[in-house]
């Protein structure tokens, strides 16, 4: 028989810690009871300068610390207000006037900020000897000329037109302390700004883990909801989605994956905005090398591609099918596939044509995580149809890119890919990377148009909205007609938040301006 | 005795050195440029050229090679290419949340699998030693991470007890304890289970040698014997694992550091891997590699200071 052992003393210790891990209930994070927010930043914000920084992340926190002279309108179209500035003109196609609002303040006693600072961040990116990643976003700036301390004018060597889409309102258009950083070894920093002047300044900076503002009393502008953010590194998109199920993220971006589920079961008091990406993801065929050199077996793909079952297999029916690489609402966006449905007959016989006639084994290559492994088996599945054998070979991002730039020919081993790739609001950010000069860097499929190339260069120029819509679209057709794209979705951002608070994003949800958040 | 450690910590340099050969052969071989990665998309070819000539990628790798283990030397183990700053000074923030979290997960680990394998091999053959095995087992077989995603689950957000993700705020030592719970759970439920059957096979295999016998016919009281002869005998075997999985776990607990976004030298290693971000790799390498032959050293010194049979043969 079993007899128990257990005598007074062990009881009144087992009773006592059992009372006491009861008394202490379950898990408040204590911040929970401050005004704080906690954004998901998905990568570790590493270069805090407008100059070399890595993703938006880092830009969403440049807005908190020294915005531009304009910014994003939150919402859900494309558009940009004044942040910095109190006005801003374009006078010509040349040259744009601006007036910095008074009373800015650089924390570190470095004064007011002036038009002084606004010369000296923007002409610091241009400058080809500062090797500045976003020089491109600069590429037609002659000069900033200073007409007193508030006031100044952009000259432009020629009409630039992305200047207000995709320069001013995003970080090439933030504003750096010039006598801050003119005192830095090289001029450039990276984790430790030097001089902030925002609506939010630095409380602590634990790098990898999580990057603490709070509230800059002088800040003159309007007062931010929040009177402490916290943005804390979620790098893996299920560890930020329980984060947010306890309490310990009030706003994530997660994957288009997830919006399924949430819809099922969302977290109590919160909300989610699925916004319409601006990234575009395609099937591309390598055009120059191997058995997709024949325009004809390219074509075979396109009609055998059933892109409605990969969103369906893939993204859940959560993303709608796209029409090129220029997304609804925007400049240059196309209204149709000219191939919009998959026509297996028309496949095969143009799989016999280029003899073929039983198909043929390739490969797709794709990033190695599950949505785009799913999506380039949903696509193997249809090609199997028409008798083309694909196997999918997922690839670290960065060798994709080598195999892609391989000067002895590793690109030939590239037939076939998978490739999502991220963009700003204006078109010519997704053309740019098809061009002639990308072949062997970024046009993969080393697609070689001409008129694809003039019409990306003419475009940059054009001030008419009509005529640039339609050269963009002309070479969305002539991508198309090419046979070696197959264009599959935008896909979607969702961002989760909690509902006592409307959040500023972005219109595709990428961006997250906390200074901008309202209460419900 | 100085003999034996000075022979050791000179093997412990060449282990050193030829994982740093093979690691640094190993990461070029991946395909991937790390100035285009670092510079972005919109790199020209010639600020890709510049880079790679500032950052020493244009020469030949047995010169890299040469130049890296030269620096290392002097104490130089170079500079993040994203952020630039010192790796060494890069490793030391994330080393101790690595060490804290390796050191919890055993030491739980430690607490409860020894005194159970001690237990299981007193009551051999009884319904407790056979639920100790299958718990045992059980806890060595169900993979880490498996523990990881559930124990999240159940007690970050179904009974909110625990935080899911991050590491505490710097400085509080109570809160960041508090966060170490759950992954130091994950990580050493495993260990349980190993260091319960090896405490009960090397208990068995004691408690029937020759010695015990001998005390056992002397009169000496059972508890006297199990714990004070036996026990002191059958954990030198463990005390070897754990110099072993104590460095393992400094750079290996990267799920752990993934599942509950916490930082830690094993994450910092992957997001440099991916990144191509190789200083980085190699400054956290060199010196987990570092450590973990620290870690074997003193296990084999604290192997003497137990056994006098381990102590002659030095």
């Amino acid at each position: 028989m079993l007899k128990s052992r257990i005598n007074r003393r062990e009881f009144l210790a087992t009773t006592a810690l059992g009372g006491a891990i009861a008394a202490a209930g379950p898990y408040r994070p204590a911040e929970a009871q401050t005004k704080s927010l906690k954004v998901r930043s998905y990568i570790a914000p590493e270069r805090l300068d407008p100059i070399h920084y890595l993703g938006a992340p880092e830009a969403d926190i440049f807005d908190c610390l020294y915005p531009g002279l304009i910014s994003y309108k939150p919402g859900k179209e494309w558009g940009w207000q004044l942040d910095a500035a109190t006005s801003i003109e374009q006078v010509d196609p040349t040259h744009v006037k601006f007036e910095l609002k008074k009373g800015l303040g650089w924390s570190g006693g470095n004064g007011e900020v002036t038009a002084e600072d606004v010369k000296f961040s923007y002409e610091r990116i241009a400058k080809p000897e500062n090797k500045s990643p976003y020089r491109g976003d600069w590429e037609a700036l002659d000069r900033v000329d200073v007409t007193s301390s508030h006031t100044g004018v952009i000259v432009l060597k020629e009409p630039f037109i992305p200047l207000f889409s995709t320069t001013l309102p995003r970080a090439a258009g933030n504003i750096v302390c010039k006598k801050a950083v003119e005192k830095l070894d090289g001029q450039r920093f990276t984790l430790e700004p030097p001089a902030t002047f925002g609506a939010y300044k630095i409380k602590k900076i634990e790098p990898r883990v999580r990057f603490t503002l709070e509230r800059n009393p002088g800040w003159p502008g309007e007062r931010a909801m929040f009177d402490e953010v916290d943005f804390v590194v979620v790098t893996d998109a299920n560890a930020a989605e329980t984060a947010f199920a306890t309490g310990e993220l009030d706003v994530a971006l997660l994957p288009m994956t997830a919006v399924p589920r949430l819809r099922k079961a969302m977290p109590p008091k919160s909300k989610l905005v699925v916004s319409p990406s601006l990234a575009y993801w395609w099937l591309g065929m390598q055009m120059e090398d191997g058995i997709f050199k024949d325009k004809r077996v390219r074509q075979a793909v396109q009609y055998a591609v059933d892109a409605q079952s990969v969103l369906d297999g893939a993204f859940f029916g959560v993303a709608e099918r796209s029409t090129g690489i220029i997304a609804p609402g925007m400049i240059g966006h196309r209204p149709a596939n000219k191939i919009a449905k998959p026509d297996l007959d028309r496949a095969r016989k143009l799989l016999a044509e280029a003899g073929h006639p039983r198909g043929f084994k390739t490969e797709i290559g794709v990033r190695n995580s599950a949505e785009f492994i799913n999506v380039g088996q949903v696509i193997a599945a249809g090609l199997a149809q028409v008798g083309i054998q694909a196997e999918v070979a997922p690839f670290d991002s960065g060798v994709q890119k080598a195999m892609a730039s391989d000067k002895a020919g590793g690109w030939k081993k590239m037939q076939m890919h998978v490739v999502r790739f991220s963009m700003a609001p204006d078109p010519s950010w997704a053309t740019v990377w098809f061009t002639k000069e990308q072949i062997g860097e970024w046009n993969w499929e080393r697609f070689p148009d001409a008129e694809y190339n003039d019409l990306h260069k003419a475009a940059l120029r054009e001030y008419d909205a009509k005529k640039r819509h339609d050269m963009y679209v002309r070479m969305q057709d002539i991508m198309e007609d090419s046979g070696a794209y197959v264009f599959l979705t935008h896909g979607v951002n969702p961002v989760l938040h909690r509902d006592h608070f409307i959040p500023a994003l972005a219109p595709d949800g990428n961006r997250v301006y906390v200074t901008k958040f309202k209460s419900t | 005795m100085l003999f034996y450690v000075m022979n050791r910590l000179g093997l412990a340099a060449m282990i050193v050195a030829t994982a740093l050969a093979m690691l640094f052969g190993m990461i070029h071989i991946v395909p991937g440029d790390p100035a285009s990665i670092v510079l972005g998309p919109r790199a020209t070819p010639e600020m890709v050229a510049e880079y790679q000539a500032r950052m020493g990628l244009d020469k030949p790798l047995p010169m890299q090679f040469l130049v890296f283990f030269l620096n290392v030397m002097k104490g130089d183990l170079g500079r993040d290419v994203f952020t630039n700053q010192p790796v060494f000074d890069l490793v030391m923030t994330q080393l101790p949340h690595s060490l804290a979290l390796a050191g919890l997960g055993l030491g739980w680990a430690i607490l409860i699998g020894i005194p159970l394998g001690c237990f299981s091999a007193i009551k051999r053959g009884s319904w407790l030693d056979r639920l100790t095995g299958v718990i045992s087992v059980s806890a060595i077989a169900i993979p880490s991470f498996v523990v990881a995603l559930y124990a999240l689950l159940v007690f970050a957000v179904w009974l909110r007890w625990f935080p899911a993700i991050g590491a505490g705020k710097s400085g509080q030592i109570g809160e960041q304890l508090w966060y170490l719970v759950l992954p130091a759970f994950s990580i050493g439920l495993g260990w349980v289970g190993y260091l319960a059957r090896l405490v009960r096979a090397s208990m068995l295999e004691i408690l029937g040698d020759n010695h015990i016998r001998t005390a056992r016919a002397y009169g000496l009281p059972e508890r006297w014997i199990v714990y004070r002869y036996a026990l002191k005998l059958a954990v030198l075997p463990t005390v070897s694992l754990l110099g072993v999985g104590l460095g393992r776990l400094l750079s290996g607990a990267v799920f752990a550091e993934i599942v509950f976004a916490r930082p830690g030298v094993g994450k910092l290693v992957y997001d440099s891997v991916v990144s191509r971000n190789y200083p980085v790799v190699l400054g956290a390498v060199l010196i987990t590699t570092g450590l973990f032959v620290l870690c074997t050293l003193l296990a084999d010194l604290i192997n003497a200071m137990l056994d006098p049979r381990v102590r002659e043969k030095l």
